[in-house]
């Protein structure tokens, strides 16, 4: 890790992000999400702690709404792609 | 399940030119009485007309072995119903039998073929022989010899087709051929090396070397035969949540107390596994081009991944599969991968239906587990002759 990225982390807090990577959320376009790391936009790097879930047991209720799920700061979001998720992260970096 | 396992396999490489060889190994395991029969045989000759005499003799010789009929008899009846080369006028292929009960007592019958070697703790073991005279009808006589003996944990049995010992022959390193010796410490020196060499990789580097005597150029048909045994290598794979709550709880007691290798298919009931004894999951990130998603990280276990797409692309994959050699990457793959390297599979499956997989409005229509878990222990069983326990819970 160089000098800077160690400065950041410790400046300010990564946006944590949580992509669901179980069975339903996966086929209903989860799958996609893999990718998130591969595709954040260069001035996200470094911002976000990206982790995976084997199944984050919102597909078992209707009211959940629609996989596939993530959570961004702890605010579920449903029917996640990545470009909703790159917003997402946004609105949280202007939070603070 | 048993304390012994008896690991057996073999490899061939065919007579330069031919494209089938003429030796024929041939092994099955009498399920109800606990034995395990292997039979070798050598078709006078190569290629087509070689492989018919190997392949009637060697699946006579195992008939009449199940059957428990005398020795005697069944040599005669071999020898007496094999085609009459045209040429030659004879008719001739070699056998050696193996038979083998379960708590390891041994019985050996060879016919002309190079004698069968013991390995017992890296060392040789010289077996003593009994003569065993047959008269034909034609009034010759054969002679066979006979053994016998009782296996001890981790004892090899290595029988080959004088393919192998005629290796080399002619050639300048070796005029008279690779021989007896030379193979018997071959054999030494690749199980001191690796002690535990499975049964396939050792009869594997056994052609390999004779292929290389023979400069790459298989002078006759190849074959190397070896029996294994040892003790089980044992696999649980636990898959889908229980029917009933109360029952993570013996689930995740099951899992922890297995004694063997350990895989988890599902991501609920990882959850569950981690939730009862209190151990984290750290879901991998790695791609791959498998289409299934990654595989998750559990300590005390070997291998966590997604459940009902990633056992459908395994049962795929067991059917597809010829021979025990699996290629490609993804979770699947590796699951087969350790399937492959098991004797004793337990299939521990959980019964509770997930009620948003039956949603209509899925891209894929999703097998039920239950299902796919009996596919995947038929297949594992008849196909991979592995003894597999299937248990819901
Ligand atoms: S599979 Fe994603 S929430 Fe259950």
């Amino acid at each position: 890790m160089s000098k800077f990225n160690l400065y950041n982390t410790e400046m300010e807090k990564k946006v944590e992000v949580l992509v669901c990577y179980g069975t339903l959320c996966h086929l209903m376009g989860g799958s996609d999400l893999q990718l998130l790391g591969e595709l954040l936009p260069l001035d996200l790097q470094g911002k976000v702690d990206l982790k995976g879930a084997p199944c984050l047991n919102f597909c078992n209720e209707v009211d959940n709404g629609k996989p596939p799920f993530a959570v961004v700061n702890g605010r579920k979001i449903e029917q996640a792609t990545v470009k909703k998720l790159i917003q997402e992260i946004r609105v949280e970096l202007e939070k603070k | 399940m048993k304390p012994f396992h008896i690991d057996v396999n073999s490899s061939q490489l065919s007579k330069s030119g031919n494209n089938v060889c003429g030796d024929v190994v041939l092994s099955r395991k009498v399920k109800d009485e606990q034995r395990t029969i292997i039979t070798v045989s050598d078709g006078l000759g190569s290629g087509i007309k070689a492989n018919v005499l190997a392949t009637l003799t060697a699946s006579m010789a195992m008939n009449f072995t199940v059957e428990k009929q005398p020795i005697e008899r069944s040599a005669k009846t071999i020898m007496s119903t094999l085609p009459i080369d045209s040429r030659r006028q004879i008719s001739y292929a070699t056998f050696t039998i193996v038979d083998i009960d379960n708590g390891g007592e041994t019985q050996i019958i060879e016919f002309d073929n190079p004698a069968f070697i013991l390995f017992r703790k890296g060392k040789l073991l010289d077996i003593p022989k009994k003569d065993l005279s047959i008269s034909l009808n034609d009034g010759s006589e054969r002679k066979m010899l006979f053994s016998q003996f009782t296996l001890e944990m981790d004892d090899r049995i290595v029988m080959v087709s004088d393919g192998v010992t005629q290796s080399g022959i002619g050639t300048t390193q070796m005029p008279f051929g690779f021989g007896c010796d030379s193979l018997n410490r071959f054999l030494s020196e690749q199980i001191k090396e690796d002690n535990e060499i499975s049964a396939h990789e050792l009869s594997r580097k056994v052609i390999r070397k004779a292929n290389e005597n023979d400069i790459y150029k298989p002078q006759d048909d190849i074959t190397c035969a070896v029996i294994h045994f040892r003790s089980p290598r044992r696999l649980l794979i636990c898959s889908g949540p229980p029917y009933n709550e109360s029952r993570d709880k013996q689930l995740a007691q099951m899992a922890k107390s297995f004694n063997g290798k350990k895989i988890i298919c599902g991501g609920t009931t990882s959850l569950i596994i981690s939730r009862e004894l209190n151990v984290g999951i750290e879901v991998g990130m790695t791609l791959d081009n498998s289409g299934l998603p990654p595989k998750s990280k559990m300590k005390g276990f070997d291998l966590v991944t997604e459940g009902i797409l990633t056992i459908g692309k395994v049962a795929e994959i067991l059917e597809k599969l010829h021979g025990t050699e699996v290629y490609g990457s993804g979770p699947a793959v590796e699951i087969v991968k350790y399937m492959m390297e098991s004797d004793e599979i337990l299939l521990l499956v959980g019964t509770k239906i997930n009620i948003a997989h039956q949603d209509p409005t899925l891209p894929v229509e999703l097998e039920i587990r239950r299902n796919v878990m009996h596919k995947i222990a038929n297949l594992l069983e008849d196909k991979f002759l592995k003894d597999v326990e299937i248990q819901f819970i």
